[in-house]
């Protein structure tokens, strides 16, 4: 494969999980809920997308659909689970993402079953390169990105952004102070869930089939990664864990297609690899866990208008004492 | 089309037996650390391997593989337990960290496992023939499976009620810091059920990879009735467990069979647990504990 391409390529994977990792973020770095279900909302996206689009509606009004219908879903998943316990919450999510997986498996009327079926590609131009269809890509995927970005940066440093916070450190002195926790998570967990739907349509439009083996739990623990090494609670943060983690993913690939040239048994190399790539995972998470809980960027600090004037204030009582 | 009953129900005290002594593990290291184990997955497949290992390559018996299999799970238990998660909780991780860590350690001894063993599914030879028995059909290995979950039902009462550490367990479960004020040494506790509950995953996993196959995802396939199982049961709750376990074990079979009657595909039997799980969630999150509460 073209060099150029694998970078292309990078980015746009870069691109699509910085946009779970946001809304993962948004749901467990700012809203304190454990998502262990991330794939599901992703899967729904990505379904929603593959059955629109092969009705000839434009591709942004499928990407707007799967927004809109794994919101719904996250709203309807929200709704029972949300009065549960952190734990509770986070099986009964892992396992609505299992009988997800299960159902679109079986159901060979919807979308092909276990075999998938080919999706078609959000833009495409009459003969363009491959290269060009990546470039596109990263147009569309970055655009959707800066959208969520500024969203969620705008969200997290205003009074919503700020209770959401409080709910997270203490739910039920946020209670006392009128903040009505079901409310903030529930919305939480449905703006995640309608970014992860995006997400999961720019996936499989992008890689051309949806298939249900395209959602393992490892995509959930894939994302979880991003956000707990890059850093809960700052956008930035799991940006960089984002792409930390795929270039680590992309590079163990392009690892596999060069390594005949190593000086090892090639066969055995190939084989465990990737099992090599998920052992390591593991041991970072762990290592992060145990050594650096605030991941590698600490969560931001809130600015708002308030603080500014605040700030101001100060300095110029103190330029005046002096 | 006419459903054999009584083979519906002898095919739930398997489900129910292999369910039951999957679950005690969970539901007790999750009773006593507060969080759900999702690496017990894994030590029911480590469990498997490993008997395949000793029975299929090394070509001994099964009391051995059995044995060694629990030895093994048990370490690597009792192991995560000291190295991991005794030490988040120390630095007061919250659950959420403790859950990530434990899929986190699933993951790499999936793929460990995966590594060493391929992801190619095994199969064991030596499990014996089916043979019938009035309208049953049975193999030897599900009336050992169904024995085990008895003989295990037995040795954990006697165990939780009679000795100093089954009481010590029931002690630090219920109130850990009470436990710890008369001289408990709590945290000892919670090692020697990771020790025991990881074995008993493994023991599972055995029976689980004779009856079917083994491969990587072997814990994993079957970890949502066991989670459905521990959460039923009432969290920590080992009676609650036993009875949880065989009504779940029933109503997947029976499930299956209406499941076939009306056509739809018999995948969905993991849904029965996934549906028995999120209601109980929902209606009676403490589950059939307070059935065995004493007064």
């Amino acid at each position: 494969m073209d060099p150029l391409l694998y970078v292309l390529d990078l980015i746009v994977f870069i691109g699509i999980f910085g946009i779970v990792s946001l809304s993962l973020n948004l749901e467990f770095g700012f809203a304190g809920l454990a998502n262990f279900g991330k794939v599901a909302f992703f899967l729904i996206g990505a379904y929603t997308y593959a059955l629109l689009s092969q009705t000839g509606i434009p591709f942004y009004f499928c990407l707007i659909a799967s927004a809109l219908v794994s919101a719904v879903f996250g709203l309807l998943i929200s709704l029972p689970a949300l009065r549960l316990r952190a734990d509770y919450l986070a099986i009964a999510i892992l396992a609505f993402g299992e009988i997800l997986r299960l159902i679109v498996k079986s159901e060979d009327w919807l979308a092909g079953g276990d075999w998938g079926v080919t999706v078609a590609r959000a833009i495409s131009i009459e003969g363009a390169s491959h290269r060009v269809d990546a470039l596109i890509n990263i147009g569309l995927v970055y655009f959707c990105l800066l959208v969520f970005f500024v969203v969620i940066q705008l969200l997290a440093n205003s009074p919503y952004g700020r209770a959401m916070r409080a709910i997270r450190e203490d739910e039920l002195a946020a209670e006392v102070m009128g903040k009505d926790r079901t409310k903030f998570k529930a919305q939480a967990l449905m703006m995640g869930s309608a970014m992860a739907g995006v997400a999961g349509a720019l996936y499989v439009q992008y890689l051309h089939c949806v298939l249900p083996g395209m959602f393992m739990p490892m995509i959930t623990f894939t994302v979880w990664i991003m956000v707990l090494v890059g850093g809960p609670g700052n956008n930035w943060g799991v940006l960089l864990g984002a792409a930390l983690v795929q270039i680590i993913e992309r590079g163990t690939n392009i690892l596999k297609d060069y390594i005949r040239f190593l000086p090892v048994d090639p066969t055995l190399l190939e084989r465990i690899l990737s099992d090599l790539q998920y052992i390591a995972f593991g041991i970072l998470i762990i290592i992060v866990l145990l050594w650096r809980p605030q991941g590698l960027l600490k969560e931001s600090k809130i600015r708002s208008k308030v603080q500014r004037l605040a700030y101001d204030g100060r300095r110029a009582a103190k330029n005046k004492g002096s | 089309m006419a459903v054999n009953w009584a083979q519906v129900i002898f095919n739930s005290a398997v489900t129910g037996s292999l369910y039951l002594i999957g679950a005690v593990g969970l539901t007790l290291t999750y009773g006593l650390s507060k969080f759900p184990n999702f690496a017990h997955a894994e030590l029911i497949t480590l469990g498997a391997f490993v008997g395949y290992f000793v029975t299929e390559q090394l070509g001994l018996g099964w009391p051995l593989a059995l044995l060694v299999a629990f030895i093994s799970s048990g370490l690597l238990g009792f192991l995560c337990c000291c190295g991991i998660f005794q030490p988040l909780a120390r630095r007061g991780s919250s659950i959420i960290h403790l859950m990530v860590a434990s899929i986190a350690l699933g993951f790499i001894f999936r793929h460990s496992i995966g590594a060493i063993w391929t992801w190619k599914p095994l199969y064991f030879t030596g499990t014996g023939s089916a043979f019938d028995f009035g309208p049953l059909r049975i193999t030897h290995l599900w009336l050992w499976l169904i024995f085990a979950a008895l003989a295990l039902s037995l040795a954990m009462h006697l165990f939780m009620m009679y000795t100093k550490m089954g009481k010590a367990i029931r002690a630090s479960s219920s109130n850990p810091g009470l436990a710890q004020a008369s001289g408990i040494d709590v945290d000892r506790v919670i090692r020697v059920t990771w020790f025991i509950g990881a074995g008993l995953a493994a023991v599972a996993g055995v029976f689980r990879g004779a009856d079917t196959q083994i491969w990587p995802m072997t814990g994993w396939d079957i970890i949502l009735p066991i989670f459905a199982v521990a959460i039923l049961g009432g969290i920590g709750n080992f009676y609650g467990a036993i009875v949880s376990a065989f009504i779940i074990g029933l109503a997947e079979n029976v499930g299956v069979v209406g499941l076939m009657a009306l056509g739809v595909s018999t995948t969905y039997r993991i849904g029965i647990a996934f549906l028995i799980l999120i209601v109980t969630l929902i209606v009676k999150p403490q589950g059939l504990a307070m059935l065995f509460r004493r007064a």
